[in-house]
């Protein structure tokens, strides 16, 4: 809170800290929502200048994270919708080697392959919820705050986003 | 009841998000039905694996760079902003400077003084500083003659004062001169 009375008065090096505090879970949800490096790292910049224009203005009796999540959110719609990539699909890892490490580790990368595009095919409300609850940890009371819906909805998004997701990998596992 | 009815409830049990009220009646079913139980082993297998995204540290050290480089270049637009505002300030301060002897000339003034005998000197030519105060030490310089019948160039007056940081330069129009 120090740092952040600090920023309010016009010290960047105060923002700089409290950028570096959230930073890394603002970049790891605006991946997961854009499943693209690239306009991640865009979201992720974008939120952060708002969050310095913004912050003299911001309740800090409820401190910045929720307002951080819903900016993050909201810039990582307006991208998606602006860039209409086609999801990066990289090429899926083929676990395929002698060694158990390796296969181990080809595994979970073929896993993460196979999240990310299951979260690509999930809606835009649906994966938000799902990633603000499962990746993020926050309670469905925090991320129905932060979409702006009531909790019913949140759990009806977020068991929606688990069956598709695990109908997706089960779906893709078994092709392989 | 049918495992297809109790999924949804399931994908939230497997979360902890199921509301009290409905957790005793899904952990019934799966007491009794093996596949219920494998879909909430892998619900909540896929829960870790979510988690479970490694983030480059280069991807954020970037953003990160990002971020400064344009807060950084917000303070040098800042600035940008400013120098007009400063020259204005400064042109203000050289104009009071410059006005100061002509609107102000009482007695003891030094630059009005100065002024005074430089004006004096222009007049006359190259007479000689007739009672001329003794603080202005003149120059004046004809820039070069004119062609006749056509305006005449500029003169360029420099004051000299006793404070050396101070030297007013003044140009005079001149009429044209017929022959």
């Amino acid at each position: 809170m120090t740092a952040w009375r600090r920023e309010i008065t016009g010290d960047v090096a105060a923002f700089e800290r409290i950028m570096s505090q959230c930073e890394r879970r603002v970049l790891r949800v605006a991946l997961r929502l854009l499943n693209n490096p690239q306009d991640a790292q865009d979201a992720a910049q974008e939120v952060f200048l708002r969050l310095y224009k913004h912050l003299g203005r911001l309740d800090q009796t409820r401190g910045y994270e929720p307002w951080l999540y819903g900016v993050t959110v909201n810039v990582c719609r307006d991208i998606g919708r602006a860039r209409r990539r086609s999801v990066a699909l990289a090429d899926v890892p083929d676990p395929v080697s002698a060694q158990p490490d390796a296969y181990h580790h080809a595994e979970r990368a073929q896993q993460r392959e196979f999240i990310r595009r299951g979260l690509s095919c999930l809606g835009e409300k649906e994966r938000a919820a799902l990633v603000l609850r499962d990746v993020e940890g926050l309670s469905t009371e925090e991320v129905a705050g932060i979409l702006g819906t009531s909790e019913n909805t949140v759990r009806s998004q977020i068991s929606t986003a688990r069956l598709k997701l695990r109908d997706f990998t089960g779906r893709m596992t078994k092709k392989r | 009841m049918t495992c297809s009815k109790l999924e949804t409830d399931i994908a939230l049990y497997a979360g902890g998000d199921l509301p009290c009220g409905r957790i005793a009646r899904v952990e019934a079913h799966l007491a009794e039905c093996a596949d219920c139980r494998a879909l909430a082993q892998e619900l909540r297998a896929l829960q870790s694996a979510l988690r479970d995204e490694p983030l480059e540290d280069a991807l954020l050290a970037q953003v990160h760079q990002r971020v400064m480089a344009q807060l950084g270049g917000a303070g040098f637009s800042l600035r940008g902003a400013l120098a007009p505002l400063l020259a204005l300030a400064a042109a203000v301060i050289l104009a009071a400077v410059l006005l100061w002897p002509r609107h102000h000339s009482g007695a003891g003034s030094q630059p009005a003084a100065a002024s005074h005998a430089a004006q004096a000197e222009v007049g006359r030519g190259a007479a000689g500083p007739h009672g001329a105060a003794p603080l202005a030490r003149k120059v004046h310089h004809r820039l070069r003659r004119a062609p006749a019948a056509q305006p005449g160039p500029p003169l360029l007056v420099q004051f000299v004062t006793d404070n050396p940081d101070i030297v007013v330069y003044w140009l005079i129009d001149q009429k044209p001169q017929g022959d």
